[in-house]
């Protein structure tokens, strides 16, 4: 039995050149620095920050130049996305649009609609957010009951979302909705790409424990929309969005999201630190040395056209659990004064509160849990 | 996998589930010879097969899937190490020394010698690094063994002859055994598959319920984790410097044995703890691997004290350049 196939991962040659080019266009850009802002930063917005990157040619990377994109192979898309999760940087605007919304849209959209979204995606200037949780369908996502019905050529829009991260910065979103009246379950499904600001549809934030304002409940009260606006095939939404999902799972911000903790905690304790320390530090780098090789692995997979899809389940449940465990463990090693304004203890008391939400969004532990059991040949 | 490597996986892994955990030397140890499997690190000039660390993967792997009780992995690595230094016949490895070289004489002790009894030398860490390789004739045996009743001796030696190489055993020694964590740990994960299956409680398989599929789900990231972190050194090794991935990958297995092992006899219940049942000969090689070569202790250490060393900003720059 082996559940994860591994290859040899071949990194591209011009590998450290990339890495170059972006710590330095991080360090150059000047962010308002609460050091809280550096954790779990792929949920940070910076839009000037976004346009920098996509200035530099490093958002879009793997999209066909006729859409805006450089045609950059995906491992080298992968390198620039753990440089940036790694220094901590503000890519939250842009994040999802240039993870999956842009990538969908070139493969189901329609032509207007792509060359309406994509080239804004890759010059930074289009942000997007991802429609599918509902009030009553969170894990059990084909529970979904937002309806949209043919009116004339078009589709009009009745329901809600929830959860919606990034919908106060996003222009477009892409929603799973159920297009057929009274079909059950996963069937009678499609998705449709929705500007943010077509009349009918009200945004409002909900706040995260700690105040934040990260994701929020969207309405559709009869919101009208093309016949462009539907995505691929009429129906066969829950593929798609099943498709959609390991893009989603599968990138190196699932286990990278507390990674500027670890390098602040080897700041903290400078170069000769007590036995007890070292030797957690010296076990959060095996986890992230081995993660990291994970990670690359799947999106290795990607990059040759395979669906890696329990593969990146597995390194997204095993990144979430690591990244979720650490703070306590930093917490536990060394003595902090979780009042004070140094950067150590304001990161890690941000993130003791935010790091419960890592083994929720994009797909509980229980459910990937489920998922990889059905890999398992258990259900 | 390359054409090459099937080959290799189907031929070891047909003789290895046939040998299994009851294999002896006396019986079966011409059987590894006639493949040439212990000559499976020597290069092609000293007479061998030539394999990257990236083939004795598969290989050792494979010994740690089916329990194999014979030293194939120490046999190939006692090999390479042996080329050139005029050592001939079957060489194990140890895991520890404790003595002195003067000159190129040892007086003291070798521990962990793997079933060393017939062997003809054995390479050992240096008491300064790198490696000594020293011929069993002029020692003392002293037999013992370890949780899996593999031998595992201690060898006395005074004012003997050794030949010294520079490659680090010790480095050789713990991914051998990162490649047996990752293989027993999948073989562990199959019996479990296979047992929750079959096994009816309450009127329904085991595998039916949540609990039992979670734990087990958990036990397959760990799996998957010891593999890819094998695979992660085994590179390393074929690209010629391993002291980062041996200790990051040491480490990561080590976490796996004691979650997999867990979820394992959980997941047998009671069966799974008695001495007829196949699960035992796997699961106390990965409670002894998981000390040989090198305990968490041991390797964290090296990669923390490694890394607070070379300080925060180095941190993430030296990781990647591994890969680089």
């Amino acid at each position: 039995m082996q559940t994860f196939a591994i290859e040899a991962l071949s990194w591209p040659d011009n590998g450290a050149d990339l890495r170059r080019q972006v710590r330095t266009l991080v360090a150059d850009h000047v962010h308002p620095a609460n050091p809280a802002d550096r954790t779990n930063c792929w949920a940070v917005a910076d839009p000037a920050f976004s346009r920098t990157l996509a200035a530099a040619g490093l958002l879009g990377m793997t999209w066909p130049k006729e859409y805006g994109g450089h045609e950059r192979s995906p491992l080298e898309r992968y390198i620039v996305l753990e440089e940036l999760l790694a220094a901590g940087a503000p890519v939250g605007a842009h994040w999802i649009a240039d993870r999956q919304t842009g990538t969908l849209l070139l493969r189901y959209g329609h032509e207007e609609e792509r060359r309406r979204w994509v080239p804004g995606m890759a010059r930074g200037e289009i942000f997007a957010c991802i429609g599918l949780s509902e009030p009553n369908a969170g894990s059990d996502l084909a529970a979904v009951r937002t309806t949209a019905r043919r009116d004339g050529d078009g589709w009009v829009i009745d329901g809600q979302k929830v959860w919606t991260t990034n919908a106060h910065n996003a222009h477009v979103m892409i929603a799973l909705i159920r297009s057929e009246e009274g079909s059950e379950r996963n069937a009678g499904l499609s998705q449709f790409i929705i500007p943010m600001d077509t009349p009918g549809l009200t945004v409002r934030p909900i706040l995260d424990l700690t105040g934040g304002h990260d994701f929020n409940e969207i309405f559709f009260d009869n919101v009208r929309l093309p016949g462009t606006a539907l995505l691929g095939v009429e129906g066969e939404g829950w593929k798609q969005a099943t498709a959609e999902l390991s893009l989603e799972r599968s990138g190196p911000e699932r286990y990278l999201s507390c990674l500027t903790l670890l390098t602040e905690l080897i700041r903290a304790v400078g170069p000769e630190p007590s036995d007890c320390v070292r030797a957690l530090i010296g076990q959060l780098v095996s986890e992230t040395w081995t993660l990291r090789l994970m990670s690359a692995s799947v999106a290795a997979q990607i990059a040759q056209g395979h669906d890696p899809a329990l593969e990146a389940t597995i390194v997204k449940d095993l990144g979430n659990s690591f990244e979720q465990a650490m703070p306590a463990l930093i917490q536990a090693a060394v003595e902090t004064d979780l009042s004070s304004d140094a950067a150590l203890p304001i990161m890690l008391g941000h993130l003791l509160q935010v790091s419960p939400s890592f083994s929720l969004r994009g797909g509980t532990r229980e459910i990937l849990k489920g998922i990889i059991a059905r890999g398992l040949g258990l259900r | 996998m390359n054409d090459q490597q099937h080959m290799l996986s189907d031929m070891a892994d047909g003789l290895f589930a046939g040998l299994g955990p009851s294999a002896t030397m006396e019986a079966h140890w011409s059987q590894i010879e006639a493949l040439a499997l212990s000559s499976l690190l020597l290069p092609e000039e000293a007479g061998g097969f030539g394999g990257t660390w990236q083939d004795a993967l598969i290989v050792f792997r494979l010994a740690g899937y089916h329990a194999l009780s014979l030293p194939v992995a120490e046999a190939a690595i006692a090999a390479r190490l042996a080329a050139g230094t005029g050592l001939e016949g079957r060489g194990t490895i140890a895991s520890r020394t404790d003595g002195t070289v003067e000159g190129d004489c040892f007086t003291g002790a070798v521990h962990g010698a793997v079933m060393s009894e017939g062997a003809d030398f054995i390479v050992a860490p240096g008491p300064q690094g790198g490696s000594f390789l020293v011929a069993t004739a002029g020692g003392e045996r002293t037999p013992s063994v370890n949780l899996a009743g593999e031998s595992r001796d201690v060898w006395h030696f005074e004012s003997v002859p050794v030949a010294h190489v520079t490659e680090n055993v010790f480095v050789m020694g713990a991914f051998a055994r990162v490649a047996q964590i990752a293989g027993a740990l999948d073989a562990a994960l199959a019996m479990s598959v296979r047992y929750v299956n079959e096994r009816k409680q309450f009127g329904r398989p085991l595998a039916k319920f949540q609990a039992v599929q979670q734990s087990l789900a958990t036990f397959a990231c760990e799996a998957a984790a010891a593999n890819c972190a094998a695979m992660g050194l085994a590179q390393a090794l074929d690209r010629g410097n391993a002291h980062y991935e041996v200790a990051a990958a040491k480490l990561r297995a080590n976490r796996a044995v004691g979650i997999g092992t867990s979820a394992a006899h959980q997941a047998h219940g009671a069966i799974g703890f008695t001495q007829e049942y196949a699960l035992h000969p796997i699961t106390r090689r990965l409670w002894s691997a998981r000390s040989e070569f090198g305990g968490d202790s041991h390797w964290a250490a090296l990669l923390g004290g490694r890394v607070a060393a070379a300080g925060a900003d180095r941190f993430w720059a030296d990781l990647t350049a591994l890969t680089d």
